[in-house]
C-alpha cells in the first residue's frame, strides 16, 4: 500500500538532503524488513529522476550470530568489496530502521564493540569521502514498531511524530528546510565568534571553550529529521559537572541519568542510574572515549520528546548535547576514537547558558534571533 | 538444508568469501546459512532482496538505467569465493505486465555478469549453487498448499533422507557413470509425440549435475555443437520465463537454428524472446533430468529440468565447461517429458526408452 507520507519523505531526502541528479549512483542501506516502505519509494523516486540506485541490505539477526558466534577473524572482518564501493558511487542513504532495538542486550559487550568498530571503518572512510565534497550521505529512519514501543507510542502515533519532526506533511518540505538552513547558518555563524559558553542547568554546570572552532548547523542535508547546531569543542577546554537527564542510548543498551565530572577536556568521574557499568565499558574503549567531541543545541521545536533514539532526541528543541568520543575533523575537532556517545541534557526548565558572559538561552531557548544571517549553502 | 548447501553444496572453506544471496521471505534458512558459513570459517557477504525495486527500473528506467551493470555487484562476481542465491518469491508474476521489449534490455544488461561468473566458475575460481526457498508464491505456481509444497522441495532435495549427503553422493555416482557414457556418442536423436530431433555433441563434455551448483539437482547436461541440431520438438510442459509463461511450444531447427517457432499460448513472446540476440535462436543446452524424487511440473525450472524421465534445451547461453560456444542474454529451459511412448537413439542405437536409460549403467 503506498502511503504518501513516505513517498514525501523519499523525495525530501533524494531532492534536498542528496540533491540527486540523473547519473549518480546512489546506494540505500538499512535492514532490509524494518526499511523496506521507505527503500521502495527512495528507489522508486530515484530512477524516477534518472540515477542508477542499488540497495546494499542487511537482514535482521545476522548480525547477532556473528557477535554471538563469530571467530576474532569474522568478528573484525571489514568487507573490502564494500569499502571499495565507496569509490563507484555519489551518494547514499543510511537507513537506521531495526524490527528490534534490543536484540544485542545480552550480547558479549566487547565483541560487540570489536564488531561495531570494525563496521565504522566503512563510515569513517564515507566520511572522509563527504568531507571532501566527493560524496553526498544522508541518514534517516522509517518507522518500525520496534521504534514505536521505544517511545511509548502505537506505530500510528509514531509514524506522525516521525512525519511531524521531518516536516514532510508541510506544503513544500524542501523549502522549510531552505529556511531552517538559512536560520541555523545564522546562528551557527554567530556562535562562532563565541570564545567560551557556560552552560547552566539541573546539577549542571559546565564551561566549553569553543574559541577558533566553526559551528556547523544541520539542517535536513545529512540527517532527517534534522535541526541542531554543533560543533567540537576545545579538547582541553571542557570543565565542570553536567547532568544527563535523559537516558543516552547506545549500540542497544541504556544509560540513565549519567553524571559526568570534566576536567582539562576529559572525563574524571562518571555515575550513572542505570548502566553505570556499561558506560564504564564505553569510557574504557580507547584513548579519545573520555574526551569530548561535540557540543551541540538541538532546535527542532516539532520534536517535543524523548523518544530513545538519537536522531530525534539530539534535536529535540530547547536540549543540548555532548558526545563523548570522536569529534569532527572538518570543524577543528581533533579528538579521535571509536565511540561517539551522544548525551542530552534538558535545558528546557531551568536551563541557561551563557556566552562570553552574557546570558544568551533561557528556559530552552536563545533569546535573541541570530544576527547576521546570511544565506545557508545551496549547492555544497 | 543450509548444512547440504554450505557443507556439499558448496563446499565452503576457511577464508572463502560468500555471498548469501535472496529476498527477505528466506530469512529463517538465509541466517541457518549465515552461521553455517560462519562455522565453516568463511565469511557470509549478505545480499537481500525485496520486492518490488526491479519493477521500479522497468516500469520507470530510462534505457541508460535498463543497461546500467552495477559496479558493486560485478566486483562482488569479481571477488568473492563463492555465491549461495536462493529464490523466495512473494509473487512469481509481478513482472507480468512489463512491456518485452524493456524486460529483455533489462536482462542483456546482467549479460557481461553472468558470463563473468560462469568463467570463473568454469576457470575453478568460484563455486556457486542455486537453491529455492518454499514460499506460498512457489507454492500457487505448483497448485499446492505450502506444506505439501515443502514436502516436495525437501523430499526432492533428499532432505527427508537421513543422511542426505550419503543419498546425494550415490546418486552422483551413478550420474557420472551415465555420463561417461554419454560422451561416448556423436549423435542424439530424440524421439516423442511431436518430436523428431538430431543434436549433435561430438567434442563436447557431458556434465554430471551432481547438487553442486544447483540444489536440488540431477541432471546431465552439454552444450550441444552450434549447427548441429535439426527436426521437430514439442515441449510437454509450458515454458516460464520472466513471469510469463508460453505453452504448447514447438520449435523447428536447421542447421541449429530455429526457423519456425509456435505456441498454443504466448507465441508473440516466445517470439519476442528468439528475436533477443543472435544467439537466443541456437541450442545452449541440451540435457537429461534425472531426479525421480521430482516426478511433478511446478512452474520453476530449478526442479522441472530435473524430472526423472524428461530431456530439456535450453534456448540462448551455454555453459561454458561444456565446450558450448553459444553466447546469449537468453537462457530459457524447455522441457519435454520422455516418461511415455519415447525413445532415445546415440549414433543410431536406443539408449532410452520411456524415461529411463536402458543399459546398466544408467
Amino acid at each position: 500500500m503506498r502511503d504518501p507520507r513516505y513517498d514525501a519523505l523519499a523525495e525530501l531526502v533524494l531532492d534536498h538532503s542528496l540533491r540527486l541528479q540523473a547519473g549518480d549512483v546512489l546506494r540505500i542501506e538499512g535492514e532490509a524488513v524494518a526499511a523496506a516502505p521507505l527503500i521502495v519509494p527512495l528507489h522508486r523516486e530515484a530512477i524516477k529522476r534518472g540515477a542508477h540506485c542499488y540497495t546494499a541490505l542487511d537482514l535482521n539477526g545476522l548480525k547477532e550470530i556473528l557477535v554471538a558466534e563469530g571467530s576474532d577473524e569474522q568478528l573484525e572482518f571489514v568487507s573490502p568489496i564494500e569499502l571499495r564501493e565507496l569509490d563507484v558511487i555519489d551518494a547514499s542513504i543510511t537507513i537506521w530502521s531495526e524490527l528490534n532495538t534490543h536484540s544485542f542486550t545480552h550480547a558479549d559487550t566487547d565483541r560487540r564493540q570489536r564488531q561495531l568498530t570494525a563496521q565504522r571503518q566503512f563510515a569513517i572512510r564515507r566520511r572522509d569521502l563527504i568531507a571532501s565534497g566527493k560524496h553526498r550521505w544522508c541518514g534517516t529512519l522509517s518507522p518500525t514498531e520496534g521504534h514505536a514501543q521505544d517511545a511509548s507510542m502505537s506505530l500510528e502515533d509514531y509514524e506522525e511524530f516521525v512525519f511531524r519532526a521531518c516536516h514532510v506533511l508541510d506544503a513544500d518540505p524542501v523549502e522549510h528546510w531552505r529556511q531552517v538552513g538559512e536560520r541555523l547558518q545564522a546562528r551557527a555563524d554567530e556562535l562562532g565568534s563565541v570564545r567560551e559558553l557556560r552552560i547552566l542547568g539541573e546539577d549542571t554546570d559546565l564551561n566549553v571553550v569553543v574559541e577558533g572552532r566553526a559551528w556547523r548547523a544541520a539542517y535536513g542535508r545529512q540527517n532527517v529529521p534534522d535541526g541542531e547546531v554543533y560543533t567540537s569543542p576545545v579538547e582541553t577546554g571542557v570543565n565542570g559537572t553536567i547532568r544527563f537527564g535523559f537516558p543516552a542510548v547506545y549500540g542497544g543498551s541504556e544509560i540513565d541519568d549519567a553524571r559526568l565530572v570534566l576536567e582539562d577536556g576529559r572525563v574524571v568521574a562518571a555515575e550513572a542510574a542505570g548502566g553505570q557499568e556499561y558506560l564504564q565499558s564505553l569510557l574504557e574503549l580507547d584513548e579519545g572515549a573520555r574526551g569530548v567531541g561535540e557540543i551541540a543545541f538541538g532546535l527542532n521545536y516539532e520534536i517535543d520528546r524523548f523518544t530513545r533514539n538519537i536522531l530525534f532526541d539530539e534535536k529535540i528543541g530547547g536540549t543540548m548535547h555532548m558526545a563523548l568520543g570522536m569529534g569532527f575533523g572538518a570543524l577543528g575537532g581533533q579528538n579521535r576514537s571509536a565511540l561517539h556517545l551522544d548525551l542530552i541534557c534538558d535545558l528546557r526548565r531551568e536551563g541557561e547558558v551563557y556566552a562570553d558572559g552574557e546570558l544568551v538561552w533561557r528556559d530552552g531557548e536563545f533569546l535573541h534571533d541570530p544576527q547576521p544571517a546570511r544565506p545557508a549553502e545551496h549547492v555544497g | 538444508m543450509a548444512d547440504v548447501l554450505v557443507g556439499f553444496c558448496a563446499s565452503v572453506q576457511k577464508g572463502d568469501l560468500v555471498t548469501l544471496e535472496s529476498s527477505t521471505l528466506a530469512a529463517p534458512l538465509l541466517r541457518e546459512l549465515y552461521r553455517q558459513v560462519l562455522e565453516a570459517g568463511a565469511q557470509p557477504l549478505p545480499r537481500i532482496a525485496i520486492e518490488g525495486l526491479t519493477e521500479n527500473v522497468l516500469k520507470f528506467g530510462n534505457d541508460d538505467q535498463l543497461d546500467w551493470v552495477n559496479p558493486a555487484r560485478a566486483d562482488d562476481i569479481e571477488s568473492v569465493d563463492v555465491r549461495i542465491n536462493l529464490a523466495a518469491p512473494a509473487n512469481t508474476k509481478r513482472l507480468s505486465n512489463i512491456d518485452p521489449a524493456r524486460q529483455a534490455r533489462f536482462d542483456r544488461s546482467a549479460e557481461p555478469l553472468r558470463n563473468r561468473y560462469l568463467a570463473r566458475a568454469a576457470a575453478g575460481e568460484l563455486r556457486w549453487v542455486l537453491s529455492a526457498y518454499p514460499t506460498e508464491a512457489a507454492a500457487q505456481d505448483a497448485s499446492m498448499s505450502l506444506a505439501e509444497y515443502e514436502d516436495f522441495v525437501f523430499g526432492a532435495g533428499f532432505l527427508d533422507d537421513p543422511d542426505p549427503v550419503a543419498r546425494w553422493q550415490e546418486f552422483g555416482e551413478r550420474l557420472d557413470r551415465v555420463a561417461e557414457f554419454l560422451a561416448t556418442k556423436r549423435e542424439f536423436r530424440i524421439v516423442a509425440e511431436g518430436t523428431d530431433l538430431r543434436v549433435g555433441t561430438e567434442g563436447r563434455s557431458w556434465i554430471p549435475s551432481k547438487g553442486q551448483e544447483n540444489f536440488p539437482d540431477g541432471e546431465i547436461f552439454t552444450g550441444p555443437v552450434e549447427d548441429s541440431v535439426e527436426g521437430e520438438i514439442e515441449f510437454t510442459y509450458p515454458g516460464v520465463f520472466n513471469a510469463r509463461e508460453v505453452e504448447g511450444v514447438r520449435l523447428r531447427f536447421e542447421a541449429g537454428e530455429v526457423v519456425e517457432a509456435t505456441a498454443t499460448r504466448g507465441q508473440e513472446f516466445l517470439r519476442e524472446m528468439i528475436a533477443m540476440d543472435d544467439g537466443a535462436r541456437r541450442v545452449g543446452e541440451f540435457a537429461f533430468g534425472m531426479n525421480e524424487a521430482i516426478t511433478m511440473f511446478t512452474r520453476n525450472t530449478l526442479y522441472d529440468e530435473k524430472i526423472g524421465g524428461t530431456m530439456h534445451l535450453a534456448l540462448g547461453t551455454a555453459y561454458p565447461e561444456t565446450g558450448g560456444l553459444n553466447r546469449s542474454a537468453l537462457h530459457w529451459d524447455l522441457v519435454c517429458d520422455l516418461r511415455s511412448g519415447s525413445e532415445v537413439y546415440a549414433d543410431g542405437e536406443l539408449v532410452y526408452r520411456d524415461g529411463k536409460f536402458l543399459n546398466a549403467s544408467g
